[in-house]
């Protein structure tokens, strides 16, 4: 059979996965494109905001529309545990084409580091 | 040894019906859920036609991209670590629990267990290990692991219900989830468990299902009408089916105080192996041959009290012969003639849950009053002579039934149901 065999292109995996923000609300979905386009980073901050609310376990999940303080918590006031932080800091990575260390990770406790932490992070990448 | 033990609660995510009505009006009426549904794009794959779940949307590797039928409510923390294989069997769980009466706060006090049996997703796997090898192991899925290695059902599930008793999964290719339900009767024997919730689930796409192609195992045969014949002489290879069935098997003593209606009793299981091959059956069944027995003595039933056998049969040339040899042995040299289909002519072959799919056939064929015929049987294979084949659906309730399994290297799993009246007593003592 080797005689006939040639590089099949079905060697990936599966069906790629859609745009990771496609379930998001609309307005979450424009800041994505606004901070793509113009890097204005209070659109990202709506991006990361949205995408704390989407990770944080629904029994704890308050009104969705209270805007997340940036002192909460992550893990003692919104119920994080340590693989849904690794997801977040996974689906930012993924978004955003950033590496993020353990050790950043680690030192991330609440809203307000996530957020400035993602500026900085993405910001450092765009300039690099 | 005391403790009976009741089927009372099943749930059914598969290709002939997404709950337990249309599963049996499906096999009453000898509908088969066999479509043209090739599972990649490639057009040199040789295999088209495959036995999909319909209803669902679980062809991404995210599972943001996943839908499911709006009546279950799936919370975003447990679907995040689940296969496609572990949507299905949420939903078929939820079906269970609500068909046996049950809700979580049943199953949280160390009575109930939960074995599961799958194969993993070697979908999740394939992506997420190319993902993670893609960014040198430095970023990837937190939840590849636990979504997709073989044990994924029970993690999840254990998780999300709360469920502190005996919690495992089995592994037996095609024979798992029987030696679940087979280890979970005698959990409930034992007196360890009273309760027991029995998963078997699968993934059905190309990662799971084409690697038995290269095996020759998969049907080539491009007509969804004929490609699955079990016993048939023109059969040539299975055809894959995916989904989820769960069955709540609980001691008689704690049904009867809960009032809860049962299926069928499962008077008894037995496994051999053949100790022959790692892929094929042995050729004359031999392993098969004393899970029958094993089972049939377990249950104190004697071969001519059986009145239908549930077949493993998956349309295979080697595997159909071995066990109808197995069968004739068992049955009709003992001068015994039940009926025996296989309903993998409707359904397909869904590997390791094919045990816990058919004993919960087995189960409704009991209450109900029905023995599911061969579906798109012609010509019975000449080794099948002396068997008792019908066509078509019977209208008759069996008393005692037999449900067969066999996995890879000849693991061989049987189990005795017997009929159970409308009182919720034994019939038959």
């Amino acid at each position: 059979m080797a005689e006939n065999s040639t590089p099949s292109p079905a060697s990936k995996p599966g069906p790629k996965p859609s745009n990771p923000l496609a379930k998001f609300p609309s307005n979450v979905r424009s800041a994505h494109e606004r901070f793509l386009t113009t890097g204005d980073v209070d659109a990202l901050d709506t991006v990361v905001l949205a995408v704390v609310r989407d990770y944080q376990p629904a029994q704890l999940r308050g009104d969705p529309a209270v805007v997340l303080p940036d002192s909460a918590r992550m893990i003692d006031d919104l119920g994080f545990d340590s693989l849904a932080l690794a997801e977040i800091v996974f689906f930012f990575e993924d978004l955003y084409r950033v590496s993020i260390t353990n050790e950043e990770l680690m030192r991330i406790s609440s809203v307000g580091e996530l957020r400035v932490f993602i500026r900085s992070k993405v910001d450092s990448a765009k300039s690099s | 040894m005391s403790r009976s033990v009741l089927i009372t609660g099943l749930g059914f995510i598969t290709s002939i019906g997404n709950d337990a009505s249309s599963v049996s009006a499906s096999l009453r009426a000898g509908r088969h859920g066999m479509a043209v549904h090739p599972l990649c794009d490639n057009p040199r794959v040789p295999v088209t036609v495959t036995a999909p779940v319909r209803e669902f949307l679980v062809e991404s590797p995210s599972w943001r991209d996943w839908t499911w039928p709006a009546r279950y409510d799936l919370p975003r923390e447990t679907l995040r670590s689940l296969a496609p294989h572990g949507v299905y069997a949420f939903c078929a769980i939820e079906q269970a629990l609500a068909d046996a009466g049950l809700t979580k706060a049943d199953l949280v006090n160390g009575e109930t267990g939960l074995f599961c049996a799958s194969a993993g997703s070697a979908f999740m796997l394939h992506h997420n290990l190319a993902q993670a090898h893609a960014n040198n192991f430095e970023r990837g899925n937190p939840m590849g692991v636990v979504s997709s290695i073989a044990g994924t059902l029970n993690f999840n599930f254990a998780a999300h219900y709360g469920i502190t008793g005996a919690v495992a999964g089995f592994v037996s290719a095609c024979a798992s989830s029987s030696h679940a339900i087979g280890y979970a009767i005698d959990e409930i024997r034992l007196g360890r468990q009273r309760r027991m919730i029995v998963v078997g689930a699968e993934d059905l796409n190309a990662d799971t299902l084409l690697p038995f192609a290269p095996m020759r195992a998969l049907s080539v045969n491009a007509d969804p009408a004929s490609a699955s014949r079990p016993f048939d002489t023109a059969r040539d290879g299975f055809v894959g089916t995916g989904g989820a069935v769960v069955l709540i098997i609980e001691d008689a003593a704690l049904a009867r105080e809960r009032g809860a209606t049962a299926y069928a009793e499962l008077v008894g299981w037995g496994q051999a192996s053949d100790g022959h091959s790692v892929a094929t059956s042995h050729p004359e069944g031999a392993g098969l041959r004393e899970a029958m027995r094993r089972a049939l003595r377990d249950a104190g039933v004697e071969p001519a009290q059986i009145d239908y056998v549930n077949a493993h049969a998956t349309s295979t040339p080697v595997g159909d012969r071995a066990e109808a040899l197995a069968l004739r042995t068992v049955f009709a040299d003992a001068g015994a003639r039940p009926a025996i289909s296989s309903t993998k002519g409707l359904t397909g072959h869904g590997l390791s849950m094919a045990g816990a799919m058919e004993a919960g056939f087995c189960a409704l064929a009991l209450r109900e009053g029905f023995i599911p015929g061969n579906a798109h049987l012609v010509n019975a294979d000449p080794t099948c002579e002396g068997l008792n084949l019908p066509r078509d659906t019977v209208s008759a309730r069996p008393s005692f039934v037999l449900n067969n399994s066999s996995g890879f290297g000849g693991s061989n799993v049987c189990h005795v149901l017997r009929q159970i009246d409308s009182a919720g007593l034994t019939t038959t003592a």
